[in-house]
């Protein structure tokens, strides 16, 4: 238990990381509204963490707790918020060259079969195509498709679409993988082969990687710390340090401490959880009574 | 009784799944011989019934007879010729404006706004009611024909462009832009392949009404075209050649639909 260290502080500053080098990313005091007047929602409300470079951070909260809004702030798709995001030097306000994004909703190319899909990033940075094949090749095989490279997205199921997507954004190998709820299509033990291929790489490439998820085993099973959420507004609540050795694989799932964090963070989410299904039925209860 | 009839009713749905592929195309395709057969019987029976005044419905004997003095005929083949020449203009001037005002319209909500109803309420007039304008504007000839069928094209073009142009999965263009593709990127590796069905539709429903507009206004006033044609053999009360003429006028129709239809399966 003693390895369960939480920190309230904004800058992330952290024993375990390789001090003084700068954080490959910092958001610091971020905060956007959606509506206007009468019907402002508050998606994000000041939230700050640093992401150090090769680290794996999650992002963890209960649905509807602003975790997309969030990604796609960072991914440069909202320029619109209060705040900033900083990578490098640079504040975020368009998807900057060094970040790679996987979507949460189903986002293969309908007209393009498995490996043109893959092939998308390489294609608009003018590769070769015999060079862009090849890697594209690579990262398939890799997320376990490499006999559907002629299929086209209808001809796949949702988490193998999923997956073409992953391989899609891995193939432009981006200095900083932001992914959100990449593996909610897939099956228990398909997540968890997949996240030890992505955690593979992850340590291979020394990528920073932000993973936004729903899923604390998942959470615990892939990241050096957990960024916990609290439901509406979206708040950072704890920031957890996941002290299990590395290299790592889908094995710690089965062991003590692993569940001693699943238990920890559990209590914390559950309390978020909980008043986000109780709001949900005042408002529903609330709509009964207009009706 | 009861059981017999049960008995001998449990193997039908394991012979449905046979019948569900080629062989079921095959009856689909012998009712339809069959219902030509048949109205084809009717017809000759009624001409040779005496019902009818005069060759209103002329034997099919006559009919074929007419169809071969028709397609060795050069006066046919050179009305034909102005009539596609018509179509295949106002198709090409229709489709060209139709998809660049539905890309300006489907990218430009205030404009879309703004333009909608007249496209809406434009769009299912009929165009003939125009054509006493485009003869004072263009003449007798093929061009008043060709604006015709070139405004009709263009409403079908136009509305179906835009509709494709917002009905784009908003996913895919955060996808591009996330990957940073050029404004030429996004135009020729998202908005182009996605928008491609519902423009190829848009040209063969524009196509489809540019083919009325233009015969129905050949029909109205005109000095040559298909049209013009069929009402000179209709004032001659040559019924054969007015039939084998419509058969022709269905035959190239239909054939241009599946032509077309054929390229956006591709
Ligand atoms: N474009 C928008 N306009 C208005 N409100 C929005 C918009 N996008 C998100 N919201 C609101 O912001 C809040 C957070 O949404 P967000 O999609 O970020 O949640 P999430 O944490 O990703 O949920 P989930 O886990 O279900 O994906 C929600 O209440 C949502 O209704
Ligand atoms: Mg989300």
């Amino acid at each position: 238990m003693t390895s369960l260290s939480s920190e309230t502080s904004l800058t992330g500053a952290d024993p375990s990381k390789p001090s003084g080098s700068a954080p490959a990313m910092v958001i610091d005091d971020v905060v956007k509204r959606f509506g206007r007047g009468n019907d402002i929602v508050t998606a994000v409300d000041h939230v700050s963490f640093n992401v150090q470079q090769g680290e794996f951070v999650s992002v963890i909260g209960p649905s509807g707790c602003g975790k997309s809004t969030l990604f796609n702030i960072i991914g440069g798709l909202l320029g619109d918020y209060d705040g900033n995001v900083l990578i490098g030097d640079e504040r975020i306000s368009a998807p900057h060259p060094e970040v790679g994004m996987v979507f949460q909703e189903e986002s293969t190319f309908p007209w393009r079969n498995v490996i043109d899909n893959v092939a998308f990033p390489l294609e608009l940075q003018g590769v070769a195509k015999s060079e862009r094949m090849d890697r594209a090749h690579h990262f398939i095989d890799m997320v376990g498709l490499a006999n559907f490279e002629k299929n086209y997205p209808s001809q796949l199921s949702g988490g193998m679409k999923q997956r073409v997507s992953i391989a899609r954004t891995l193939v432009s190998q981006p200095k900083i993988l932001l992914m959100d709820e990449p593996f909610a299509a897939l099956d228990e033990q398909t997540r968890l082969l997949l996240g030890d291929k992505i955690t593979q790489i992850q340590q291979q490439l020394h990528q920073t990687t932000l993973l936004i998820t729903h899923n604390l085993t998942e959470a615990v099973q892939l990241s050096d710390r957990i960024v916990v959420m609290t439901y509406r507004p979206g708040r950072v609540k704890r920031i957890v340090n996941i002290d299990l050795p590395r290299p790592r694989t889908s094995d710690v799932v089965g062991s003590d401490a692993f569940g001693h964090y699943v238990a920890e963070i559990w209590n914390d989410l559950r309390e978020e959880a909980s008043r986000g299904m109780a709001d949900s039925e005042t408002a529903a209860s609330r709509r009964g009574a207009h009706g | 009784m009861a059981a017999t009839g049960e008995m001998s009713a449990r193997p039908r749905p394991v012979a449905a799944p046979v019948m569900g592929g080629e062989a079921s195309a095959r009856s689909a395709f012998f009712l339809r011989l069959a219902c030509a057969a048949f109205v084809f019987a009717a017809w000759e029976g009624l001409s040779r019934s005496g019902l009818f005044y005069g060759e209103v419905v002329p034997s099919l004997i006559s009919i074929v007879r007419a169809m071969g003095v028709l397609l060795v005929d050069p006066v046919f083949w050179t009305n034909l010729k102005v009539t596609f020449l018509e179509v295949a203009a106002s198709l090409a001037i229709g489709t060209l404006l139709g998809v660049v005002t539905g890309i300006v319209l489907g990218a430009n909500r205030f404009l879309m706004r703004a333009f909608e109803p007249y496209i809406y309420y434009l769009s299912p007039t009929p165009r003939i009611i125009l054509f006493p304008i485009m003869i004072m504007w263009f003449g007798v000839g093929p061009s008043s024909k060709i604006a015709l069928g070139a405004l009709s094209a263009f409403f079908a073009v136009a509305l179906s462009t835009a509709a494709g142009m917002r009905q784009i999965d908003q996913i895919l263009i955060r996808v591009g832009r996330s990957f940073r593709a050029s404004k030429w990127q996004m135009a020729t590796k998202i908005y182009l392949p996605a928008m491609k069905i519902p423009v190829l539709n848009g040209i063969r429903l524009g196509m489809g009404t540019a083919i009325i507009t233009v015969l129905l206004a050949e029909t109205k006033l005109s000095n040559q075209g298909l049209g013009y044609l069929i009402m000179q053999v209709y004032t001659r009360f040559d019924m054969p050649t007015l039939y084998a003429l419509l058969i022709a006028v269905f035959a190239i129709a239909g054939a241009s639909n599946a032509l077309i239809g054929r390229a956006i399966r591709e």
